[in-house]
């Protein structure tokens, strides 16, 4: 168990197979790596990422749905020396409060953004997302996403990265490459650590509960069905 | 230190919005994030060319959704952070302050109303009591000061900060689109200068030491799985803010004693409201004048005695009714009259409260 | 008739622009000359002159500004310009020019056909000392610098009803300083009547004093 982590909230709150857990243990490796527990403010989103308020040993708050990017972004702005993490899901970094992200990424905020992918909302019962994949069916598209109707699933992550400048760090992983995902959450860091600038890191995730599905195909879904539309790797990258 | 924005007393020739940008750097504000409304713009534009002199930040926000977390964050971190806004952006304040109530954030944030409903008008109202007052989904533990002139809006802004780091409640200034833009003198001061302490801020996130090795980390928190956790939590708070209430509530009165008509208002109406009861008083009419100068708690125990007095009221504003509402809600059970007159949107002259005094004296 | 007079009115929010350009339309309406005054305060747009747009006018004046109800959201989105005011300087007679605050100063100006080859435009700082901001000779000299293109400076230092000859007087004083600094001339001091009687017809430095009427407590949006 990563030391940054909090021993007596574990086990944690999420569901058997859920995706939180893993992402949240590629950061919380990397912030033992990195060294900068005693420095690090925590902010988590509503939605599952909530379950995630007191999940470490850092000063962690959580805020409103949506509203994790600006909460942090203004913790930073009040004391730059603090190494600020935002963390989200879909729902909150691409939908509600993605006028947040993107503004965050254009003004180049010195913030980490982590963002959860798990292709809908789960913590209210498993609806549409703007990364629902097409035909996949929430509780809001009962008949599957049809692109026609409701569009196609969100490029969140190279949306970010189009208003991102060079300097910025701006990555896709996945569950299914932790060793790959850790690298990235720790290279986003390390970019706010040399006040370099805005950093952010999508992490494809699983969410079994909702999507109904056994070992295998959770592991289908996010290996083979996500990466045809959400693309692993890095966008931004300051080397 | 940076150095000190007044370093001696003197009087001076402002608008409103300037004297906010000024009492806030008065009261060692740290930081403000805002987004651009009028009639409120100028309280960031005077910011803006200020605080790098005085070593002081500002973030210009997407939207006031941002303006108000960023606010939140600001004040978590341990620094004075402020925020101003008005009417249609006052009404995306009302997310961030929920959570700035329930989790006791000292936030401060300056509203210098402007018409509505909606976008309406950029000019006046008093039609954004409500909404400041007991807006957003929460119970109102808020704390919000009613100003009526340049001087007040100085003094206030200053004790916003000291009032919202002492008691933990989120604290607005209410201004008004008039009072924004009016020029008038007032008095510039350190307020240290004065024996005003100035309560330091304390962070929330990002203290001293080692979370888990030196300390216990600091987990906060607006979301809770029982109604018995969440009805404990917002009675113990409720309990404080009832406690603080009389402390905290402010008012100005006068010719309460013999008066046949006392005549009831808030911020700017309060001025045209004072200036028709002197003028009366001179000719020999029997008037008064009771002001809530905090609409937020209201001075209950002195709107009480007055309406237990069993002399007319009237109550005037630029609104329709909304501090009629909150002030006939303490007033109740008394058998008394409240006379209304209700602009909205639309100043109150004193010609006007005479001519409405007059009526009800005939 | 004498000389066509152009001046533009400029300075620091709420530093008493409007209300010279203003009494110096109206004094040379006075003479019987023809005067054109424009409203070119695009950061705070039409503040200046609602309601006293109509007195203006039933005086002879011109005035080139919105009317409050002829415009939409004014201070927040549409047209803050009126377009009449592009072509203000072809007007015939005098022509008084009120530029709103803003940190482009004025370059306000650029928006005015034939601004930068006008002979006779003169541009005015108005300057009053008890606004904080313009409080002493160091920040009236490094304001003044950032505005641009200015010729000459006007004191209009008061304090509302607290004023006394001797405020006015100290500005003239801090006025005349910084003037000189920038080397540029002070065209007058103004202030409203009963001061102006107290004070002569020349202030403490020598500069004409003008007499105001204060009209502005009546403008609003």
């Amino acid at each position: 168990m990563p030391q940054s982590w909090r021993a007596d909230t574990k086990p944690h709150k999420f569901c058997p197979g859920c995706g939180h857990g893993l992402v949240l243990k590629c950061l919380g490796q990397a912030i033992d790596e990195l060294g900068i527990q005693g420095k690090t403010v925590f902010g988590c989103d509503i939605g599952c990422s909530l379950l995630s308020w007191d999940f470490f040993n850092l000063d962690s708050v959580q805020t409103h749905h949506g509203r994790t990017t600006p909460v942090v972004t203004g913790i930073k702005r009040a004391r730059p020396e603090l190494i600020c993490i935002a963390y989200m899901g879909d729902g909150g970094g691409y939908s509600i409060g993605v006028q947040h992200l993107i503004s965050a990424a254009a003004r180049d905020e010195k913030i980490t953004a982590i963002l959860a992918n798990n292709t809908q909302y789960a913590m209210t019962g498993g609806q549409m997302a703007p990364t629902t994949m097409p035909g996949q069916k929430t509780e809001t598209t009962p008949y599957g996403r049809d692109p026609e109707t409701t569009g196609f699933p969100l490029h969140g992550q190279e949306m970010v990265a189009s208003v991102s400048r060079e300097e910025a760090y701006v990555a896709r992983g996945s569950i299914a490459n932790l060793r790959q995902l850790k690298s990235f959450i720790k290279k986003a860091l390390e970019n706010q650590m040399k006040e370099i600038g805005f950093s952010f890191v999508e992490a494809l995730s699983a969410c079994p509960t909702n999507w109904r599905t056994n070992a295998a195909e959770t592991w289908d879904f996010i290996e083979e069905k996500m990466p045809v539309y959400f693309k692993v790797g890095e966008t931004r990258k300051n080397e | 230190m940076s150095k000190k924005i007044v370093e001696q007393e003197k009087r001076a020739f402002m608008t409103g919005n300037e004297v906010v940008a000024w009492a806030a750097l008065a009261a060692k504000a740290d930081i403000m994030y805002g987004y651009p409304i009028t009639p409120q713009n100028e309280i960031m534009h005077y910011w803006t060319r200020m605080a790098p002199k005085y070593e002081k930040s500002f973030l210009q926000t997407e939207d006031e959704l941002s303006a108000g977390f960023t606010t939140i964050g600001g004040v978590m971190a341990g620094r004075k952070a402020f925020t101003a806004t008005a009417g249609p952006g006052n009404t995306l304040m009302q997310e961030p302050m929920s959570m700035a109530e329930m989790m006791r954030l000292p936030t401060v944030v300056v509203v210098q109303q402007r018409g509505g409903p909606s976008t309406a008008t950029v000019i006046y109202s008093q039609q954004e009591v409500t909404m400041t007052s007991i807006g957003g989904n929460g119970e109102g533990m808020r704390i919000v000061y009613s100003t009526s002139s340049h001087q007040e809006l100085y003094d206030y802004t200053i004790k916003a900060f000291n009032t919202a780091w002492k008691y933990r409640f989120p604290t607005f200034v209410l201004g008004d689109g008039y009072q924004a833009k009016m020029r008038e003198s007032l008095t510039l001061y350190d307020p240290e200068a004065r024996g005003i302490e100035l309560i330091p801020p304390e962070a929330y996130v990002g203290k001293e030491g080692v979370p888990g090795k030196d300390r216990p980390p600091a987990h906060f928190r607006n979301t809770y799985n029982m109604e018995e956790e969440l009805y404990e939590l917002v009675m113990d708070a409720l309990q404080d803010y009832e406690k603080i209430s009389p402390d905290v509530a402010e008012y100005h009165s006068a010719g309460i004693e013999d008066a046949e008509l006392v005549i009831v208002g808030h911020g700017i109406v309060y001025r045209a409201i004072k200036a028709a009861v002197e003028a009366m008083r001179e000719k020999g009419l029997r008037v008064g004048y009771f002001r809530p100068v905090t609409l937020r708690p209201l001075p209950v125990p002195q709107i009480k005695e007055l309406m237990a007095s069993n002399k007319q009221i009237l109550l005037m504003e630029s609104s329709y009714g909304q501090l009629a509402r909150l002030f006939k809600d303490v007033a109740y059970g008394s058998s008394t009259k409240i006379n209304t007159f209700f602009k909205p949107g639309m100043g109150i002259t004193a010609e006007e409260v005479e001519a409405a005094a007059r009526e009800i004296l005939k | 008739m004498s000389k066509r007079i152009v001046e533009a009115y400029t300075g620091e929010y709420a530093g008493g622009k409007s209300e010279n350009a203003l009494n110096r339309a109206l004094a040379l309406a006075r003479q019987g000359r023809i005067v054109t005054l424009v409203d070119l305060d695009i950061v705070e747009p039409v503040y200046t002159l609602r309601p006293i747009q109509e007195e203006l006018r039933a005086l002879g004046i011109n005035v080139i500004a919105w009317k409050t109800a002829e415009t939409v959201g004014l201070g927040e989105a549409g047209t803050t310009l009126k377009p009449g005011a592009r072509w203000a300087l072809r007007h015939e007679g005098d022509i008084i020019l009120d530029i709103g605050y803003g940190v482009e100063g004025t370059r306000t100006l650029n928006l005015l056909e034939g601004a930068a080859t006008d002979q006779d435009l003169q541009v005015i700082a108005v300057i009053n000392i008890s606004r904080p901001m313009t409080a002493e000779v160091k920040d009236i000299v490094e304001h003044v610098r950032e505005m641009g293109r200015v010729d000459a400076l006007l004191n209009n230092t008061h304090l509302a009803d607290e004023t006394t000859p001797k405020v006015v007087q100290e500005g003239a004083r801090v006025v005349a300083e910084a003037a000189r600094h920038l080397g540029l001339p002070v065209v007058a001091t103004a202030a409203v009547t009963s001061i102006a009687e107290e004070i002569g017809d020349v202030d403490c430095m020598g500069n004409p004093v003008r007499v105001l009427t204060r009209y502005m407590q009546k403008a609003f949006w």
